[in-house]
């Protein structure tokens, strides 16, 4: 990202750019406000280690993270992505004490984090915070669970594209910035295995990619080659968060 | 679970269970239609399954004892996204799902309890996800063997081929070959149907460090499975 758009994207930056965030009602999302500071998401940045303590819960707003999980041999495998309709961190308020998978961030740009300790009172605390972050989390688990099945029986092309549209809900933008090295990693697959898949989806003119920037020219397209997984996903989180989370802006 | 309610709590709770048998096959739960009980198994086991498509589909959860179905409920959601599906035939408890969000509104710490519960349920997810993907299915099937035999709290219990099959997202000719390797090495003993865990310690040999890995995730988070 070049230093303008830097400057540029923290002086517009507020919380409520995070869709969870703003379907807060007022009370709620001024009690926590005071707690909210903001960060900068770059490209790789570790938020999480597997095992290791979390000490933050993080709110996108412009940035994608992927938790991966990581498994004792050093493989690993993207198990979802979040961005600004959902929040990074959920073992923190559901009682895990630390996490099995990494976060990391696969798309540079913004964010808030709040101490682990300040969401924690306010969700014990029931009401709205606490039944919004309760539907966020089954959502979430629905993105996991069939982004499992998906790996595990659908190829390549059809997960990058699933990939590729994931992605582009959680963001405010119609571009990704990120590497093939990554999209490999997210996927679990060989790079030249996502090379491929990428170049068609590009050479049928339905992204671009140059210097690790995607930009999606021909959505409608990209939805025809998806698997189902897609769209299991998305009805799910549609109808479990508030009308605007997953609307693009 | 319900060892960490107040009694008076437990009791009510208690109060609104009812037994039931669940038989082999049958499915609680479709994707996306509503649930209308939770069940907790006493000594049946249940499958969630995450649906591909007519063709596809794979495990992402095993629930026996100590475990509960109808994690979304828990959060506040109405329907499941998976299928659940009896994999091992045996009685279970189950409550209304309308009786239990009214206990759940007055009940912190059973929603805490659920939380956890849920919570590992997704790391459990997460893991049999990348173990699916990672590991050859030889050390897979003795992953699932060892949770299914936790879940019954026995080292016997019943599955079929067709659902091994199912929960380890392969052909049936896979899972068929992959048994009869552990057979022959006297692990197991598998005929019509009914499953014995003959060498627990040599199984455990067997099978990829995912095992392992929820068996601590179970424990860190205080929810108790059978040894």
């Amino acid at each position: 990202m070049r230093a303008m758009e830097i400057v540029r994207s923290v002086a517009a930056n507020t919380p409520k750019n995070n869709r969870l965030l703003a379907a807060l009602p007022e009370d709620d999302y001024d009690a926590l406000l005071p707690f909210l500071e903001p960060v900068v998401l770059p490209l790789g940045m570790a938020l999480y280690e597997s095992s290791g303590v979390q000490s933050y819960v993080y709110f996108p707003t412009s940035s994608i993270v992927s938790l991966l999980y990581v498994l004792e041999d050093g493989s690993s495998a993207e198990i979802a992505v979040t961005g600004c309709e959902g929040l990074v961190g959920i073992a923190l308020f559901m009682g895990g004490e630390t996490t099995p998978s990494r976060a990391v961030v696969q798309s540079a740009g913004h964010g808030y984090r709040i101490k682990a300790a300040a969401l924690k009172t306010r969700f014990d605390g029931g009401g709205s915070l606490q039944y919004l972050l309760l539907r966020f989390t089954q959502a979430l688990i629905t993105q996991m669970t069939q982004t499992a099945v998906c790996n595990r029986h659908h190829g390549v092309d059809q997960q990058l594209c699933r990939w590729l549209l994931l992605s582009l809900d959680r963001l405010p933008a119609n571009d990704l910035v990120m590497t093939q090295e990554l999209i490999a990693n997210m996927l679990g697959v060989r790079r030249e295995g996502v090379t491929e898949a990428a170049g068609k989806l590009q050479a049928a003119g339905l992204i671009e990619y140059s210097r690790g920037r995607i930009t999606v020219l021909n959505r409608p397209q990209l939805e025809a080659r998806v698997c189902e997984c897609y769209a299991v996903v998305k009805q799910e989180y549609d109808r479990l968060l508030p009308p605007g989370v997953m609307e693009r802006a | 679970m319900l060892a960490a309610l107040p009694r008076k709590a437990s009791r009510r709770f208690l109060s609104a269970l009812r037994s039931v048998e669940l038989p082999l096959g049958q499915v609680l739960y479709q994707p996306g239609s509503a649930s209308r009980h939770v069940y907790f198994p006493n000594d049946c086991t249940v499958s969630l399954v995450a649906v591909a498509d007519s063709n596809s589909a794979l495990e992402v959860g095993l629930v026996g004892k100590d475990g509960m179905v109808g994690i979304p409920l828990a959060l506040g959601v109405l329907t499941s996204p998976v299928r659940a599906l009896v994999q091992g035939a045996g009685s279970a408890m189950r409550m209304t799902s309308a009786r239990f969000g009214r206990e759940l509104k007055h009940n912190p710490p059973l929603q805490r309890a659920l939380n956890r519960c849920a919570y590992v349920a997704m790391a459990t997810a997460m893991q049999s996800a990348v173990c699916n993907k990672a590991h050859r299915l030889g050390p897979r099937l003795a992953r699932w063997l060892l949770m299914a035999a936790d879940r019954v709290a026995s080292d016997h219990f019943q599955c079929t081929q067709e659902s091994m099959a199912l929960m380890l997202g392969v052909r049936r000719s896979g899972v068929t070959a992959a048994a009869s390797r552990l057979q022959r090495r006297g692990l197991i003993r598998y005929s019509r149907g009914a499953m014995q865990i003959l060498d627990r310690e040599g199984l455990l040999a067997a099978s990829c460090g995912c095992y392992e890995v929820i068996r601590s995730l179970e424990r860190t988070a205080g929810v108790r499975v059978a040894a």
